[in-house]
């Protein structure tokens, strides 16, 4: 026996090469990133032909992955949960059409949030598609569950969810691992069979499919009411107060139990959709109480079929938003059996020591731009170059953060910079107002939403300057390969690498410019120039591509030609630097008497030099 | 070793974790995205698995990796839920001193921090942890990674340091030979850095029981 230390989504990898998937397709996005990295480096380790890609969206990585269930073979696709938004209508449709090798869909949940735009729950979306659910409450647990999965696929023709949440993600865990793979015979030969009822079925054939889901999801609560994953803890308690857990929620529940020193029944929940609901109603009948813990919506709760002394999140009991929290969980716990007449002591903080540490008014960090970050030269310029004045349209990505510069005033989802700005355009167009429409997205971003409504924008005649940061990465969540990239996910060569310039002339676009953005001057030039394209006669559209690779995944010309500097002694510590260009490496004196470059941060780009309109910030070469 | 790592985790008196959780160890890690808040989990996490012991630890990717406040919560033994209650934890360790501050209030009565801080901490939350019965140990951990060569190392630093003290009862072998066999990259400089904050800390331990 072995032990493996791993992150939940690198267990999910695991999982699903010793299950043998063969082809396995992500986008990238918090919490569920490592997911496919997980797949890739078991591969290797196990020695297994698998094809793994970061599409350009979710769409494109589901229905590839869809694709090759057709073909009998075992397949996955994985996704940050609104990534399932973008995902939503080929689940759907394949929820009835049916698969043929085992296919999961993996959607990692955020409850909290801690890096989303919602709280959404996929086991909800599952709901709404009729697709059945697996919640893991461990990584360990979400390993074991891709056999489950991949099995009541194939043994229903039907795609399964298997839906961890960020703490299931991104929790570190030694799992035993047996050294001998299992060999239960996951299909090895595939080929596309020509099926018309499922493949191609029309609405009066999806009425009959309809019907057929309805079986089998009927079919499927039967099992799951029998299944090893829904069982009961601490059934001998007498307790009349009761818990229904799933996810890491049932953890959390065990261990606020344990500190509270009362064993009640737990009723754990590994598949909530569809519920098993006679399992669920003998668990409810024999308590006066019962309190269901699950994240990060009501998707059990919902499934109930009786309310009367059932609690959780809808009505209030449990906090209807953000993480179930050890805190959380141990107040609502210590509620429900006080009420019940358990004589428990809630445990409290210390509030004297967390008033004194209130009192000291720490800074707070939020998340900031690297240092050396292009986005952060380039939002600079353009905020220097339009002013206040200008809306600044944003995306999803590390630039979301230019909304510390004030070069960032909204953002929706993946692609609604371009969208928005158009939007923008037409309803100021309509009122005669004129404001310039300074619209900025990142290169994966562009190409996994922005080209679409790129198209929309120029053949609709808007008028606005949109700047793709190409920093040649999926920064944020972890330096994914784009489409523009050499390589594929596990290394091996591109068939051909994107081009942004030609797509962007491709929609239709007449000004189209790439340049550095560190070379500020330039850059501020060719965007003056962008604008005026937007407010001449003939124009439309104008692109400028800020085109400088990430400083953390290529830091080599900064390391070849660094320029460091100093601060002279006539700073004033008037914090335009500060603010305007918020680089985490100018650090302004805790007496606000002035500002200094902060060593250990910075990088030796130089960008700052600018930052300082009254010639304070110098090369060190020339002070 | 392992016996060593066990004896170290039996809850301090006046602690507020009941009997059921004997052989736990309850650490959170704070600090500012880029700092390796993630790197020092790991460490621990990887040195207790090694030892034989359950252990999960929750880390903070994302968004906060930016720059941002960043904490881990490390379990090791007892029921493998990943996240620490408020006022649980036996230890804090803190690459920063502000985002230590803010973790302070993880820590249970009678346990210990550990703090990489350039001048200590404020005079009032000393108080407060002493009547907490609470011990707050500081190095500057940063300027020490500097003159070994590089400030990445800072979190080494730290966790050498607090490895010297039986509130941290982490086997100094344990830790290099994770850092030897699961983290190679860097291991040099690595294996200084746990041994300079050692030695920083057994030296200031002599100084006191001498003294």
């Amino acid at each position: 026996m072995a032990v493996k230390i791993l992150l939940g989504n690198e267990a999910i990898g695991l999982g699903l090469v010793e299950q043998g998937c063969r082809v396995a397709t992500a986008y990238p996005g918090t919490p569920s990133s490592e997911i496919l990295a997980g797949v890739i480096k078991h591969k290797g380790l196990l020695e297994r032909e698998v094809h793994t890609e970061w599409s350009t969206n979710e769409k494109v990585a589901y229905e590839v992955a869809l694709a090759a269930s057709w073909t009998g073979l075992r397949a996955a696709v994985a996704m940050k949960q609104v990534g399932l938004n973008v995902a939503s209508d080929p689940l759907f449709s394949s929820a009835y059409t049916g698969v043929k090798g085992g296919f999961i869909v993996i959607p990692a949940d955020d409850p909290g949030p801690q890096s989303s735009q919602t709280e959404q729950d996929s086991r909800l979306m599952a709901l709404n598609a009729k697709v059945p659910v697996f919640d893991p409450s461990s990584p360990e647990e979400a390993r074991s569950m891709v056999q489950a999965a991949f099995a009541l696929s194939e043994e229903f023709s039907i795609p399964t969810m298997l839906r961890p949440t960020t703490r299931v993600c991104h929790s570190l865990q030694g799992i035993a691992v047996d050294d001998a793979l299992p060999t239960d015979g996951p299909p090895t030969k595939a080929r596309f069979k020509k099926d018309p009822v499922h493949w191609t079925a029309t609405p009066k054939l999806r009425y009959r499919l309809h019907i057929e889901l309805n079986e089998k999801l009927r079919q499927i609560e039967a099992r799951f009411a029998a299944s090893e994953l829904n069982y009961i803890l601490h059934g001998d308690s007498s307790s009349k107060v009761g818990l229904i857990a799933s996810g890491v929620a049932f953890e959390t529940a065990r261990q606020a139990l344990a500190e509270l020193g009362v064993r009640i029944p737990i009723l754990k929940i590994g598949t909530p959709y569809p519920l098993p609901r006679r399992l669920v109603s003998q668990f409810i009948r024999g308590l006066d109480m019962v309190v269901v813990l699950e994240e990060p919506d009501a998707c059990i709760e919902l499934q109930l079929p009786e309310q009367i002394g059932v609690y959780g999140r809808r009505d209030g009991f449990v906090p209807g938003a953000g993480e179930l929290s050890p805190e959380v969980v141990s107040a609502v716990l210590a509620e429900a059996l006080g009420a019940a007449g358990f004589d428990v002591s809630p445990p409290t903080d210390d509030p004297a020591l967390q008033t004194t540490i209130d009192a000291l008014d720490l800074p707070i960090r939020p998340p900031r731009l690297c240092p050396g970050c292009s986005h952060r030269s380039a939002f600079f310029a353009l905020k220097r170059e339009f002013g206040p004045r200008a809306i600044y349209p944003g995306d999803i990505g590390c630039y979301t953060l230019g909304t510390n510069l004030r070069a960032v005033d909204t953002f929706v989802d993946m692609g609604a910079a371009v969208s928005m700005a158009d939007g923008l355009y037409q309803a100021g167009r309509l009122v005669g107002e004129s404001r310039p429409i300074i619209a900025s997205i990142g290169d994966s971003t562009f190409i996994h939403s922005g080209i679409v409504p790129l198209i929309n924008a120029v053949h609709t005649g808007a008028r606005f300057v949109l700047i793709i940061l190409d920093n040649h990465t999926t920064a944020m969540t972890g330096f994914q390969p784009t489409a523009e990239a050499s390589a594929l996910a596990d290394g091996a060569p591109a068939a051909r690498a994107a081009s942004i310039p030609d797509l962007v002339r491709a929609c239709g676009v007449d000004f189209v410019e790439v340049t550095d953005p560190y070379s500020q001057e330039t850059f501020r030039q060719i965007v003056r120039n962008a604008y005026e394209h937007t407010q001449s006669p003939g124009g439309g559209v104008a692109v400028v591509i800020a085109d400088r690779p990430c400083v953390l995944y290529d830091p080599v010309s900064i390391q070849e030609h660094p320029i460091p500097v100093v601060v002279t002694e006539e700073c004033d510590g008037c914090r335009f630097c500060t603010e305007a260009f918020e680089c985490p490496a100018l650090v302004l004196r805790s007496d606000s008497s002035r500002v200094d470059i902060d060593e250990r941060t910075c990088v030796d780009c130089g960008q700052c030099i600018d930052a300082c309109y009254k010639g304070f910030i110098l090369p060190k070469v020339l002070a | 070793m392992h016996r060593r790592l066990l004896q170290g985790l039996h809850p301090s008196e006046g602690a507020r974790v009941s009997a059921s959780d004997l052989g736990e160890l309850r650490v959170v890690i704070a600090g500012i995205g880029g700092q390796g808040v993630i790197f020092a989990t790991r460490l621990l996490t990887y040195a207790a698995i090694r030892l034989g012991l359950q252990a999960i630890a929750a880390e903070s990717h994302g968004m906060s990796q930016r720059g941002g406040s960043v904490v881990s919560h490390l379990k090791v033994g007892g029921i493998q839920s990943p996240l620490i209650r408020r006022g649980t934890a036996d230890v804090v360790l803190g690459l920063d001193r502000n985002e230590a501050l803010r973790s302070l209030v993880y820590l249970k009565a009678g346990g210990a921090a550990f703090i990489n801080s350039d001048d200590g901490l404020s005079s009032e939350v000393e108080r407060q942890l002493k009547r907490r019965g609470t011990h707050a140990h500081w190095l500057p951990a940063s300027q020490t990674a500097i003159d070994l060569g590089s400030v990445t190392v800072a979190n080494v630093v730290l966790i050498g340091f607090a490895s010297a003290h039986p509130s941290f009862p982490f086997p100094q072998e344990s830790l290099q030979e994770t850092l030897r066999v699961d983290t190679p990259r860097g291991q040099d400089l690595n294996l200084q850095a746990l041994d300079r904050g050692r030695e920083i800390a057994l030296g200031e331990l002599a100084r006191a029981s001498g003294g």
